[in-house]
């Protein structure tokens, strides 16, 4: 009876699957983990579970039916992505759209960046165990939704742009409602600061655990507020100002060392810079058409191709689009942000604890469907 | 700006004046356009990698007479963005990027599963996005219900 447990097990090394299904790991993302005790000696991101051929499906539709495709990449910044869509396509095609129309965008393009700002600190909070904060950030965000809602129709997955414009002009109680929310938002920050930035438990979870520097993320090109933390001043509205993001006066935020609450701290300080840009848009607000009449709704752009870069709420965001003349882009690729920033998380795991590695996966904010296309 | 022209400097003298298309515009998004011969890749990226470029983008176009991977090559200086194009038969190779960009190892992983380009050098060809069985090829023009399937020539000639 003895001699069949006589030899003891070896092996200290073991697999974890974190995920498919995990509540931190914002999606459908499995993470293999190999362990030695409660250290990483190797992680390895398994992603496409939610891989629905959105370049495919590009290559089938007309410009304008791909739009609702768009804010489906990534559903949290879902108008971002149709704004940037938009502005591919008028580069492509030579469309201006009318100066009020490019206010408009972007002051939703911001607002939309706030509320998913807004969602990742609530979830990143959450993941960390703090509970309070997310409904503090969830009933702030549901002003946005309810603003955006108004104008668009719709909470998520808006389709708000269109070439040339967009679908509905703002009216005098969305500028009312918008300016309640900046105002509303700013007196907010104090009680985040009070409930998570000075709180001692938040620091020793992410202070100094995940450091992405410089030279990891121009390895695996991370972007977005990730890089940004790393003290590298790169944001799309800056060094390519597309729309009139260079009549704005705002900064971009910078971290030092590139932790977990580097990054927390850029992210709660481009909210602010948001609430700047949109300050400005709605004081410089001018009146007139919000589209321009004359775009067909098949749009046939002339042969050639275009990349257009911006950012997202992620980090920088492209369309690559060719065309052969026809009213069906002959490719359409999307660069994702998230791509890249989880993919340095091979690197930056190894060595972590298990519990690192929740808030290391928080605070990249990475959102799967959006890498899984 | 001073990484950029640097690059442009040493690929003049590698590949000569043919192989460079400057877009002052900016109007598609780059500023050089760069065609290599696939056999030079690993060089002409090693250039880019010690201005301190990173690989932004990399995909692939698939055309009825060739296939064609785009590399989007960027810094962080404003309007540098530089495309390096590769022209490959449906059934060839290209010299891998993974010794210089870690990156590389997910993002030629993608064009490999959907275009059906071998990365030669590359440690591992698993599928990423697509099932792990997976035979097929999403993004060739052969695959589905297509718009078109055009030769190279006829967009960009």
């Amino acid at each position: 009876m003895a001699e069949q447990f006589a030899e003891p097990v070896r092996q200290h090394l073991y697999s974890l699957n974190l995920g498919p299904q995990h509540p931190s790991t914002h999606g459908v993302l499995r993470v293999l983990l190999t362990l030695d005790g409660e250290y990483i000696v190797e992680a390895d991101p398994v992603i496409g579970y939610g891989h629905r051929g959105h370049e495919k499906m590009g290559e089938n539709r007309t410009y304008l039916q791909f739009m609702p495709n768009t804010s489906r990449i990534d559903y949290l910044s879902g108008l971002l992505y149709n704004h940037g869509f938009c502005l591919a396509v008028e580069k492509l095609t030579g469309i201006e759209p009318p100066e009020r129309a490019r206010y408009i965008r972007v002051i939703c393009a911001e607002l939309n960046r706030i509320s998913s700002h807004l969602l990742w600190f609530g979830t990143y909070l959450m993941d960390l165990g703090a509970f309070t904060p997310f409904l503090y950030c969830f009933d702030d965000r549901e002003n946005i939704l309810d603003i955006l809602d108004r104008v668009s129709g719709s909470r998520l997955t808006y389709s708000y742009c269109r070439f040339g414009g967009v679908t509905r002009d703002i009216d005098d109680v969305f500028i009312e409602q918008t300016r309640a929310f900046v105002k509303r938002l700013r007196s907010r920050w104090k009680d985040y600061h009070n409930l998570v930035t000075k709180n001692v438990i938040f620091i020793h979870r992410t202070r100094d655990v995940g450091v992405i520097d410089k030279d990891l993320a121009l390895r695996f090109g991370v972007t977005g507020p990730n890089l940004r933390a790393a003290g590298v001043p790169f944001d799309m509205r800056k060094v390519e100002p597309y729309e009139v993001y260079d009549r704005f006066d705002f900064e971009i935020p910078v971290g030092e060392k590139g932790d977990a609450l580097d990054r927390y701290r850029v992210r709660l300080e481009e909210m602010e810079q948001s609430c700047r840009i949109i300050e400005q848009a709605l004081d410089q607000l001018p009146d007139g058409p919000y589209r321009q009449e004359r775009v067909r709704l098949k749009v046939k752009p002339p042969r050639g191709e275009v990349y257009f870069a911006f950012e997202s709420a992620r980090g920088q965001t492209a369309y690559y689009l060719v065309s052969d003349g026809s009213p069906y882009p002959y490719r359409c690729h999307v660069r994702v942000p998230s791509f890249g920033n989880l993919h340095c998380l091979t690197e930056v795991l190894r060595e972590t604890l298990v519990a690192d590695a929740i808030s290391i996966l928080g605070s990249i904010d990475i959102v799967v469907p959006e890498i899984d296309r | 700006m001073a990484a950029r022209d640097e690059v442009v400097r040493r690929l003049r003298e590698m590949l000569g004046e043919a192989a460079l298309a400057p877009d002052e515009d900016y109007a598609k998004g780059v500023s050089w356009t760069v065609q290599v011969p696939a056999a030079s890749l690993p060089e002409v990226l090693g250039v880019f990698k010690e201005a301190g470029f990173y690989l932004e983008s990399m995909t692939g176009l698939d055309f009825q007479d060739t296939l064609e991977i785009v590399y989007h090559m960027n810094t962080y200086e404003p309007r540098s963005r530089m495309a390096v194009r590769v022209l490959c038969p449906h059934d060839g190779e290209v010299p891998s990027a993974t010794g210089l960009y870690d990156s590389a190892l997910w993002q030629e992983r993608e064009v490999w599963e959907f275009f059906g380009v071998r990365f030669a050098g590359h440690p591992d060809l698993r599928p990423l996005l697509l099932p792990e069985d997976s035979t097929e090829r999403p993004l060739r023009k052969t695959f589905g219900t297509v718009h078109a399937y055009r030769k190279r020539e006829e967009i960009y000639g």
